[in-house]
């Protein structure tokens, strides 16, 4: 199954020094929830893990991650995560893509993600995957803040937080309340 | 009222017995599957695959032997070793029990781990690793027909398509000819989705091998245990499992519906498990398991076109079939019938040109195809011609009900010969709809719609008609793998007078206990409540096919009426014995012989009975045993008329089944409360897929919804209060001019709703919505043509 997120952010920081931390991989990939780089391939290609805990179900991606697109001038990337969960209970593969535009003395940054996934996890239908997608980037953009801003950067996956938003956030739906503030 | 023959003592056919078989089930003494434990019984769970379509590289089982408790993990490349990793499905194609290459659909069985406990066992599925090389599904019928899309049967030498068979009937040429010269010609694109019988018991096995006697115990959720003994033996009996060392038990079913029917990989691997350790393995089901990999019912696209005159008449049919089999043909229907009795679908209305085609195809998706509450494809034609029909009365601008009653087959016409070569036996179509007709109080609430339509208020009333085709089925026609759709029934009346009935059908919650009790009531006046009736059990119960497709009653019914029949004939003998009376002196009615003219002078079956046994005449057989094996002549054709009436709300498009009146007419009736019953819950199983239930797949063949959170099985909230009601005519070739029924209302329900939605939303430009038809639906299809307002 498959799902789209957007997100769209301020950041006080210059376009030049988002666009150093968006386009090394080591620094984006490890603001990704739950995810390591294992081996670098080559520039464009390098192999990593993404590990997440959904309920009951525990998912270990071992995968490829190829930077498809990094086009300086324009300040965007794209980024194509591939993985297989190494219990043989899945799929994931992650197409992210990444805008820079100057917005005063900041950025605003924006990025769009199509997020694909076979097996187990898919099960759980498209509402909860959204949900859980959601949470998932919003981890990732507070990550990338926190790095940007010079902070310690802790990106194991919450994941009995995680459950209790996306219950939250999907029972306020069903109920008409509020979604989580971003 | 219905006339009984027999006393209430009796209680033979036409009485509300209560059901014998309920004092058990409601004081939680049913005896399930699940419930069978046996000394050092090993547990089964299944490692199932993630993907639709995979080859898998290698199966780590390594860490899952590590688990403790588990004792062993079985794969495809174990079973090959035996050749027990394909067998063959009841429709001649075959099927992986475990895959030794390539997974074909999400959830099938991919390795099976054998534990000392059900939870090690699902710790070790847990635990074993599988590396796939995940490919590209094929999971549109259509797609899957183009010529480049990819073979999925690799397997299959040869194969160059996956196309599986095509099948027709009819006039081809004279339906076309009809067709470009018909004044109206009405078509529609009608998908029945894929759903699930959903039973609350899921399907299961205790297979115990007797290492010592060379013997197989299979208990087993099965509605048709004879055949599956049979199945067992053309499968197994190369490794020395010869028919007489295999017994099927089949205990208590938790409601079956067609999916009990096929043997799936899970029994089959237990049966090899326990040959080979010589234990008994228990494998049961869980819900998602059962929901996502058993067989599903359905999944027909039908292209329906209907010709007719301006006036209304109907002149002929042409439906053409695009069928979803997923990736094998492993549907449970007659071998000739490869699309079931489809062929029903020209209706309860008199024309003589009709052509039908189908095409089944393979797709990505779980084999199946069962016969879901439904006798073969029965459901998918009468939703065609329903739909249809409907559709042509709007055209023509007439009242349905009227555009019906105008071209209803009449009753005078019967048996009637249909364009598809079938011979309905009885029927009154015009009394049926006539009478849900005034139980509903049609003509006012046409009146009452009219009102409504001018304040912009939604209210519906849809109309289904249908016929059935049940009681497969005469030996000419049909048979299952080569055996004949007979069944059976052997009755044995004990000295004192009571008796012990067993037959080759087995009840999943339709009451036989009850019904064929009253049958052999009616027939030798011996009381239901001493009649105890046994299925089930292959050592002791007589040949027969099993319980599906509204078959019991048409052949197992017969076949006790008739034994029971042999058993009156043998009784008047002894009668005339006793009573020293020449037997055409002899009088019957319910319960003894008397002598004609003096009715004092008489002998009860129960004395006769005795006699069979203490003093029978000589150069009789002593005892008092019969046995027939029933070999129906034709099929019966029960049929009803339904009306819906539903108010669906003009923002939220909420939709509310205000009234849903039912008349069945199933010939005469033996228990009128269990046919009651029967229908109550067949509507529930009509109402489900009308509103409720399908199942998502996305493209890559995930299934989205395959537990009971997604997938809406309507509950005592959802079901509307049904009124329900019936008109007689008896089958004519039927021993007690019974017809099946316990599918009528699962056939004929979805249509009348859906008639009913349609119909509501009539004004708004609507002709046709697919079932399941929710708010949802309705939103989006009024959306597509701009009637939907904006939201304030």
């Amino acid at each position: 199954m498959k799902t789209t997120i957007e997100k769209e952010f301020q950041l006080e920081q210059p376009v030049a020094k988002v666009w150093a931390y968006l386009s090394d991989p080591t620094k984006i990939v490890t603001c990704v929830p739950g995810a390591s780089l294992t081996e670098k391939v080559d520039d464009r290609n390098y192999k990593g893990q993404v590990t997440t805990t959904f309920g009951p179900v525990k998912a270990q991606y071992n995968g490829e991650i190829n930077i498809s697109e990094l086009d300086e001038a324009q300040h965007r990337m794209a980024l194509v995560g591939k993985g297989l969960d190494a219990k043989g209970k899945g799929s994931a593969e992650m197409t992210m893509n990444g805008q820079l535009t100057p917005s005063g003395n900041g950025t605003t940054v924006k990025f769009v993600m199509d997020i694909s996934i076979s097996g187990m996890l898919a099960q759980f239908g498209s509402r909860l995957i959204k949900d859980v997608s959601d949470q998932l980037l919003n981890q990732f953009v507070n990550n990338f803040k926190d790095r940007l801003s010079g902070k310690e950067v802790d990106n194991t996956m919450k994941a009995s937080s995680m459950m209790g938003t996306v219950l939250k956030s999907t029972i306020g739906g069903i109920f008409g309340g509020e979604k989580e503030k971003e | 009222m219905i006339q009984c023959k027999t006393s209430k003592e009796i209680g033979g056919m036409g009485h509300s017995l209560k059901r014998k078989e309920d004092a058990r089930f409601i004081q939680g003494k049913g005896h399930y599957v699940d419930d069978i434990k046996l000394d050092g019984m090993l547990y089964m769970d299944i490692v199932r695959s993630p993907y639709a379509y995979a080859k898998i590289k290698k199966i780590n089982i390594e860490k899952a032997l590590k688990v403790p408790g588990v004792a062993a993990v079985v794969t495809g490349r174990d079973l090959e070793k035996y050749k027990l990793h394909w067998m063959p499905t009841l429709m001649g194609d075959t099927q992986m029990v475990l895959p030794t290459d390539t997974v074909m659909y999400q959830s099938q069985e991919v390795a099976a781990v054998i534990a000392t406990s059900r939870y090690a066992a699902a710790d070790g599925v847990d635990a074993v690793e599988v590396e796939y090389e995940v490919m590209k599904p094929v999971t549109d019928p259509f797609k899957a027909l183009e010529k480049d899309a990819p073979v999925l049967r690799t397997d299959k030498p040869g194969k160059k398509d996956n196309h599986i068979w095509h099948w027709e009937v009819g006039d081809k040429a004279k339906t076309e000819a009809l067709f470009k010269k018909a004044e109206v010609v009405v078509k529609e694109n009608i998908y029945l989705p894929r759903i699930h019988v959903a039973s609350i018991e899921t399907c299961g096995c205790v297979a115990d091998y007797d290492k010592v006697n060379n013997h197989l115990t299979m208990y087993m959720t099965t509605q048709a245990p004879h055949a599956i003994r049979t199945v067992i033996a053309l499968v197994a009996g190369h490794v020395g499992l010869t028919e007489e060392k295999i017994r099927v038990i089949s205990p208590d079913i938790g409601g079956g519906f067609g999916g009990k029917v096929p043997v799936y990989p899970g029994y089959v691997i237990a049966i090899a498990v326990s040959f080979l350790v010589g234990k008994p393995v228990k494998w049961i089901e869980d819900r998602s398991e059962n929901l996502q990999a058993d067989s599903f019912a359905r999944d027909y696209h039908i292209t329906a076109e209907l010709a007719g005159t301006k006036s209304g008449k109907i002149q002929g049919v042409r439906f053409k079939v695009v069928a979803d089999h997923g990736y094998s043909d492993s549907q449970a229907a007659p071998t000739k019938f490869p699309a079931g009795l489809f062929s029903i679908g020209t209706g309860s209305y008199d024309y003589d040109t009709a052509f039908m085609e189908a095409d089944a195809v393979y797709t990505n998706k779980p084999p199946g195809g069962v016969a879901y509450r439904c006798s073969f494809r029965v459901t998918e034609a009468v939703h065609a011609i329903e739909r249809i029909t409907d559709k042509f009365a709007m055209e023509v601008k007439m009242d349905p009900a009227q555009l019906r009653m105008n071209n209803f087959i009449k009753k005078e016409q019967f048996p009637w010969k249909s364009p598809t070569g079938w011979t309905y036996d009885s029927g009154d179509y015009h009394a049926a709809l006539k009478k849900a007709m005034d139980a509903v109080g049609y003509d006012a609430l046409r009146k009452e719609q009219a009102e409504r339509r001018k304040k912009g208020e939604l209210m519906g009333i849809g109309i289904s008609s249908f016929t059935e085709i049940v009681g497969a089925g005469p030996s000419k026609d049909f048979d299952i793998l080569g055996i004949k759709m007979f069944d059976s029934a052997e009755i044995r009346v004990h000295p004192t007078g009571k008796a012990i009935a067993r037959f080759g059908t087995k009840s999943q919650g339709q009451g036989h206990e009850t019904t064929y009790a009253q049958i052999i009531a009616e027939e030798l006046g011996i009381p239901a409540e001493n009649i105890a009736v046994e299925e089930g059990d292959t050592d002791t119960a007589p040949y027969g096919l099993g319980t599906y497709a509204s078959r019991s009653t048409p052949t197992a019914g017969a076949a006790a009426a008739v034994a029971a029949r042999k058993l009156r004939d043998k009784a008047r003998k002894i009668a005339a014995y006793l009573l020293e009376v020449s037997e055409a002196d002899l009088e019957w009615e319910p319960g003894k012989f008397f002598v004609k003219g003096a009715p004092q002078k008489s002998k009860t079956i129960q004395e006769i009975v005795f006699a069979a046994y203490t003093n029978h005449p000589q150069g009789m057989e002593a005892g008092f045993e019969a046995t027939h094996y029933y070999d129906p002549p034709n099929l019966t054709f029960p049929f009803g008329s339904y009306i819906c009436v539903v108010d669906i709300d003009k923002e939220t498009y909420e939709i509310k089944v205000r009234r849903f009146v039912a008349i069945d007419d199933c010939g005469n009736i033996i228990n009128p409360m269990i046919v009651q019953g029967q229908v109550h819950g067949g509507l529930t199983q009509g109402i489900a897929p009308a509103m409720y239930e399908e199942f998502i797949y996305d493209e890559d063949g995930n299934i989205l919804n395959g537990t009971f959170m997604d997938y809406l099985v309507p509950t005592a909230v959802e079901s509307p209060h049904w009124e329900t009601g019936h008109t007689i005519t008896p089958s004519p070739h039927h021993p007690i001019g019974a017809k099946g029924v316990g599918e009528s209302p699962t056939v004929g329900a979805p249509p009348a709703i859906a008639n009913a939605i349609v119909d509501a939303l009539t004004p708004l430009g609507i002709t046709h919505l697919d079932i399941p038809i929710t708010p949802y639906k309705i939103w989006k299809a009024l959306k597509e043509k701009g009637v939907v307002k904006p939201v304030a």
